[in-house]
């Protein structure tokens, strides 16, 4: 899950970023319009958290620009301007929700799930999957009912290739979802991972189709016994 | 607390009470001079008949007893109904007032030969020819004295009989205008409330108004008298519009400005709260107190931008010496200097050592606090902050620069709005700072104007201040 954050304001900034970090999820952090516009047409995002009241561009403009290029991902407005009519402007812009500030972390969470099973077409936040159950509210994986404790990349990793179930990744799509623009990984860190889910799962949960990367097939063992 | 003015007296009991006494006065002046001139005018006539009647009893009567011995006076006595009657009604034997008429007839010897009943048997007054007055039996008495021949004729008539005349001509021109004096009163009361009721109305309409409306009062009727205090009370009534206006903006900012400060204390708070490692809560918790102190910060700019903005109290006025100042505000804002490890230096001009400024001690050092504090905010980390104070005729100048990153020249103006702030620099400060200065620098007849720093570089604020 990678999650674009445009916010202004380094210390609000920093503790949405710390917020979304801790459950999980890849952030991509800018603090003006133009680094957003930037950072939308460069690379894929599954969520844009953005701030109105922003320099270089406002963060209306970012959004109808997103829209009107035709990029399609969930885009919540997190803002200061709590008007009706400022809302209402916020939405039709092209806005998927809209949070006023200050506003609760839980609900922004939750929010920002309900977006991402939105943008994944489903109406529960629970994915399943064969034997495998993923929550995405409390972090847990079970694999036939029985808990497995799964380090934080192990857990990224296998929610992003359930949620594209069917569909071969790039090992450089992975790898960015799961380090961001930072990186700084080793080569081998992403084989070591998916070494580690086989094992704590079971070792057909992930093919690799070799020269392209990794999927999770669509059609899951009835139960692997 | 001020004593409360008594209560004048209403403007209808004036108007009433002054018409009355005016009236009176008109009335009694005009009903004195109508008596003065009618009993004048009564007197000649009296005296005139007076001494005909004279004339008559000497021609009839004095040459026939003159020489005639009479032993004791001949009385002409008055038909007695006429003397019972006691009215003033005329009836066919007479008038009453016969009674107030006497004469007596007297020899060369000064006896009385011939007196009317009304008169008494001693001599009226001493033979002396003509008018005069004299008291007899208690009332004055008007007696004319004719001497024909040998005979006396004396001729008498009380004297309140004319005085009533003059009073019943002065009483009849004065009375029915003496009549007319209440009519005129409940006239003159019921068009004096007709001329009111704009005030009342107006009365009225304060009263009911509630604390927030500031509309303005319209009349129906808005005489001369009462249309400049329903202007005024409008002019006033703008004044406290705009005021609210600007409170309402204030607050309405305040409450934006602080929805992002909230947020990131919120954010902080529940991640420490929900931090899985003591790592991740210390963390949250040391940014939660970063933000703290940011909010603290922004809520005192608010209360400081406030006061500013509030109208100046003129006890407070005072000489309030500039050098000291500058050093005063250096101070307070030291832990600021030390975090960021700026250098502030502060240069006195010697013909600006003792210059003064008349003003509100407090805003004047909120004012440079705010200034050194700005450049100290918005300078990088370890910079170089110069204030400067030299004397330019009449005027201190104030003088503060930075080696920051400067403001563009189209900003200049812009960076004194309240809550604007540089794109890009959010975080360093509430956007108050500058606001704050030039309310104060307004408020003392100064004038700020921004420049580049020098040698190009960073930005320079300089304030001119008027000299006490």
């Amino acid at each position: 899950m990678r999650i674009l954050l445009v916010e202004d304001d380094v210390l609000l900034g920093a503790g949405i970023r710390d917020a979304l970090d801790r459950s999980r999820r890849t952030v991509e952090w800018v603090t003006d319009g133009r680094q957003a516009q930037a950072a939308l047409r460069g690379s894929e995002f599954d969520l844009v958290l953005l701030d109105l009241g922003l320099p270089g561009m406002d963060g209306i403009e970012v959004l109808r620009s997103l829209r009107a290029g035709g990029g399609r991902t969930p885009v919540l407005v997190l803002s200061a301007r709590d008007t009706p009519p400022q809302r209402v402007l916020g939405l039709d812009a092209g806005a998927d929700d809209y949070l006023v500030k200050p506003f609760d972390v839980d609900e922004l969470l939750a929010r920002v799930r309900a977006l991402e099973r939105r943008g994944r077409g489903a109406a529960v936040n629970v994915i399943e999957h064969g034997p495998l159950r993923l929550d995405p509210a409390s972090h847990s994986v079970t694999c036939e009912g029985r808990p497995v404790t799964l380090q934080r990349r192990e857990y990224m990793l296998l929610e992003t290739l359930l949620q594209s179930a069917g569909q071969v990744l790039s090992r450089a799509q992975l790898e960015e979802t799961l380090y961001g623009w930072d990186g700084g990984t080793e080569s081998n860190s992403l084989d070591v991972h998916i070494h580690h889910l086989r094992r704590k799962l079971y070792p057909e949960v992930i093919r690799t189709v070799r020269g392209v990367g990794f999927v999770i097939d669509p059609d899951p063992p009835a139960n692997a016994d | 607390m001020r004593a409360t003015p008594g209560t004048a007296l209403s403007i209808r009991a004036l108007l009433l009470v002054g018409t009355s006494v005016t009236l009176l006065a008109v009335l009694g002046a005009a009903a004195w001079l109508s008596y003065s001139g009618s009993e004048e005018e009564a007197q000649e006539l009296f005296d005139a008949r007076l001494a005909t009647s004279a004339r008559v009893l000497e021609v009839l009567v004095a040459r026939q007893v003159a020489k005639a011995t009479v032993a004791a006076p001949i009385v002409i006595a008055l038909p007695g109904p006429l003397e019972a009657t006691g009215h003033d009604a005329p009836g066919p034997l007479g008038h009453y007032y016969e009674t107030k008429i006497a004469f007596q007839v007297r020899d060369g010897n000064g006896r009385v030969v011939v007196r009317s009943a009304s008169a008494p048997d001693s001599p009226f007054a001493p033979l002396d020819a003509g008018f005069t007055t004299r008291p007899i039996g208690g009332q004055d008495w008007r007696v004319f004295t004719l001497h024909g021949g040998d005979a006396w004729v004396q001729v008498a008539e009380r004297d309140d009989v004319r005085g009533e005349l003059a009073e019943k001509l002065a009483f009849a021109a004065a009375a029915p205008l003496l009549a007319g004096i209440p009519l005129l009163l409940v006239l003159l009361s019921l068009v004096i409330r007709q001329g009111l009721t704009p005030l009342s109305a107006l009365a009225r309409q304060v009263a009911a108004r509630r604390p927030g409306s500031v509309a303005p009062f319209t009349l129906a009727r808005n005489p001369a008298e009462i249309a400049p205090l329903v202007e005024a009370l409008n002019g006033l009534l703008a004044r406290v519009r705009d005021a609210l206006e600007r409170e309402r903006r204030f607050t309405a900012d305040a409450a934006h400005e602080l929805r992002t400060p909230l947020a990131a204390l919120k954010v902080h708070g529940q991640n420490a709260a929900r931090a899985s490692t003591s790592a991740e809560r210390e963390a949250s918790l040391q940014r939660m107190l970063q933000g703290l102190e940011r909010t603290i910060h922004l809520a005192e700019q608010m209360l400081a931008y406030s006061r500013a903005a509030a109208p100046g109290d003129a006890s407070r006025l005072e000489r309030v010496a500039m050098a000291p100042l500058l050093r005063e505000a250096l101070e307070g804002i030291q832990p600021r200097v030390q975090e960021r490890r700026c250098t502030v230096e502060i240069a006195v001009d010697s013909a600006a050592a003792e210059s003064a400024v008349n003003g509100d001690r407090q805003k004047l050092l909120s004012l440079v606090t705010n200034l050194i504090d700005n450049a100290v905010r918005y300078s990088p980390e370890a910079g170089r902050v110069a204030v400067a104070l030299r004397r330019e005729g009449d005027t201190a100048v104030l003088s503060v620069s930075d080696d920051g990153p400067g403001i563009p020249s189209e900003l200049r103006e812009r960076v004194f709005e309240s809550y604007y702030r540089i794109p890009g620099t959010a975080g360093a400060g509430g956007g108050l700072g500058l606001a704050i200065v030039r309310e104060i620098a307004e408020a003392h007849g100064a004038r700020v104007a921004i420049e580049d720093g020098p040698g190009g570089r960073g930005t320079r604020l300089i304030v001119w201040f008027p000299l006490a």
